[in-house]
């Protein structure tokens, strides 16, 4: 039932895409949950989130990056590099954080070096404010603006704003499925595997997203779901995540993730846009606000108490805390994290680990293991009595 | 009933053989490039120290990075639980265990009852482990346990300025290149791998009695070092080799699954 999805999410390009863009249809790559896709789909563009799966070496990236930077945009990079991303028509990088804001440069001087066409035709450097105010609002709805300005001319296409709206709407419908599916591993016991639910979450941000939507429905249609009795359940936190093998690790045979805050994961369904607003204030106010990133300056307190509101609707038991290599923005968050939840009394583990094939899964598969051992004692001492 | 633990590591494999009562026998044996090959051999020569049959043995358990490899495991359990495991056994005042494997380093903090409360790992390189003393032996060209008694003897520890490996095998060839004597060469390193855990230590919030687990607890220089970089007098396993205390863990353990 989940092949296809795992095909779509553990793959770079797929049947979807390529089709559409038989047809004539533009596709174009962003590189961070804070964009909103809505846009493009209002021009009939599909949106692709870039993924840094299965790279086999960073040969290239090393040299533009540098050794002490996070793998995940290096693997992007790396990419890019091997053309596998030429059938993106466009690409928008948005400072989600500094490595991933250097991405932009770093294609840029790798072009250059290696005499490569490896720029997309369209490059898109999309700011973000790292706070939340009404000034920065008003300046994103700015910003949207002048994306929209821009990949209009580009591509000499003309935007609508009931398009938008239709969308907008679209989107909210499409995170309704979401919700459902997520419901799924939120129920106890868990009746999906996290490891299916984010090979869904990926492959919807991989391919045409109306077809998706189809898919989403024959999924939620027909999936009754096998009850996962007995599992820890887990949630997930911290640096960003495409890798599917990386949550069967942390899930093994005696785990399921029924929560996470990754990028990739279920961002994109919750908080709705609100569709009586003016759309791009609507789409501004929505994408800075809906989000567990620690890239907001000053919103720790709220995304705290997201993750224990989270821990307690899917009765979370141990809350894995994992950073990419480098990262300094989740690895300091995490610290704080860790802090505040085993001072509420929920355990934590704390990772640090390589992003995708580079990853040394035997070492983060025993300290899962002993979490695990430490949730099962856990367990049994509220059991004794 | 006599059960077995069986531990994997990344340069040793061990096995000690428990009857309910006591260690009836153990051993430690080179790591094979096939962990099931390790494993074996290990078993074998514990059960030629007790003049067991394998057969005798009721039920095993696996731990250590290897431990999904041990044949004739009935079970696995992690390392970091066989460590606290074992190490409660043998010491139960014992709230904080500094096990230093030879590829890793753990600081593991328990509650009264012997259960795992938090654990830290080294998850950036290879400085601060067994690796690390083996690597300076051999650029020395002394054997591993003759670091230690080398290290008593010197007066004037060099400074390894890096916390790399690699790096720090550099520094030691400079040194002996510039005629620095071995001892204090030693009494380096030995400071340098203290240092390392150190740091791992701080990570976690130490709770007294401490003790130390794994191949480098033999090494009496880092031991020393150690009790002096944190304050502490670190509790020695002196009735049990402290490189068996995961497979003694895991021994316990198993003699639980079996029903005593």
């Amino acid at each position: 039932m989940f092949e296809e999805f795992y095909t779509i999410a553990q793959s770079i390009n797929n049947e979807y895409i390529a089709k559409v863009k038989e047809q004539g249809a533009l596709c174009i790559g962003y590189t961070c949950s804070y964009f909103p896709e809505e846009i493009l789909h209002a021009l009939g563009i599909i949106p692709y989130r870039i993924k840094g799966l299965n790279v086999s070496s960073l040969s290239i990236a090393d040299a533009a990056f540098g050794p002490f930077i996070c793998s995940h945009p290096k693997c992007l990079l790396q990419h890019f590099a091997l053309g596998d991303y030429s059938f993106l028509d466009g690409i928008i990088v948005t400072p989600g954080c500094d490595s991933m804001r250097r991405i932009d440069e770093c294609i840029r001087k790798t072009a250059v070096n290696l005499d490569l066409p490896v720029v997309p035709p369209f490059f898109f450097h999309y700011a973000v404010p790292h706070k939340i105010t009404e000034y920065s609002v008003k300046w994103l709805v700015e910003e949207l603006h002048r994306f929209i300005d821009s990949v209009s001319a580009h591509f000499g296409l003309s935007f609508s704003y009931d398009k938008l709206k239709e969308s907008i709407a679209f989107y909210n419908r499409l995170r309704k499925r979401l919700e459902e599916l997520n419901a799924l591993r939120i129920h106890y016991p868990a009746r999906i595997a996290g490891a299916d639910a984010v090979a869904v979450y990926v492959a919807g941000l991989s391919m045409p997203r109306d077809r998706f939507y189809g898919m989403m429905e024959s999924l939620l249609s027909e999936y009754t779901g096998t009850a996962l009795e007995d599992r820890k359940r887990l949630m997930l936190i911290g640096s960003a995540n495409d890798d599917i093998d990386f949550i069967k690790t942390v899930e093994g045979e005696t785990a399921v993730v029924v929560a996470d805050t990754l990028c990739y994961g279920p961002r994109l369904e919750v908080d709705y846009v609100d569709e009586e607003d003016e759309p791009l204030h609507a789409l501004a106010l929505r994408y800075l606000n809906h989000s567990h990133c620690p890239r907001m300056y000053g919103g720790y307190k709220q995304r705290l108490a997201k993750v224990v509101e989270a821990i307690r609707i899917a009765q979370v038991e141990g809350v894995v805390l994992q950073n990419i290599r480098f990262c300094d923005l989740h690895g300091a968050e995490n610290g704080l994290i860790e802090r505040d939840l085993e001072k509420l009394g929920i355990p934590c583990l704390r990772l640090e680990r390589e992003y995708g094939p580079l990853a040394d899964n035997e070492r983060m598969r025993m300290r899962i293991d002993a979490f695990l051992e430490r949730l099962e004692v856990r367990r049994l001492v509220c059991e004794r009595p | 009933m006599i059960v077995a633990g069986c531990d994997i590591g990344s340069l040793t494999t061990k096995v000690v053989l428990f009857d309910g009562k006591k260690i009836i026998a153990s051993s430690i044996i080179k790591s094979k490039p096939k962990p099931e090959d390790g494993a074996y051999e290990a078993l074998q020569q514990a059960c030629a120290i007790a003049t067991v049959n394998q057969d005798n043995i009721v039920y095993c358990v696996g731990t250590g990075y290897g431990r999904k490899r041990v044949p004739f495991a009935n079970n696995t359990i992690s390392e970091i639980s066989c460590h606290t495991k074992g190490a409660f056994y043998l010491y139960p005042n014992v709230r904080t265990i500094i096990d230093i494997g030879g590829q890793d380093c753990k600081v593991i903090s328990l509650n009264t009852q012997g259960e795992v409360d938090r654990f830290v790992t080294n998850d950036k390189c290879a400085a601060g482990t067994g690796r690390f003393l083996e690597v300076m032996a051999k650029v020395l060209k002394i054997e591993l346990q003759e670091l230690s008694n080398m290290a008593k003897k010197g007066n004037e520890a060099i400074t390894l300025a890096s916390a790399c490996t690699v790096w720090a095998q550099a520094d030691v060839i400079k040194y002996l290149n510039e005629g620095i004597s071995k001892e204090n060469i030693a009494l380096g390193v030995c400071k340098s791998m203290a240092k390392r855990v150190g740091v791992l230590v701080n990570q976690a919030s130490i709770k007294r009695d401490v003790c130390i687990t794994g191949g480098v607890a033999k090494n009496t220089a880092v031991v020393k070092e150690l009790e002096n970089l944190l304050g502490v007098t670190i509790v020695k396993i002196t009735n049990v080799d402290p490189q068996l205390t995961g497979a003694l863990g895991a021994a316990l353990f198993a003699y639980q699954k079996a029903g005593g």
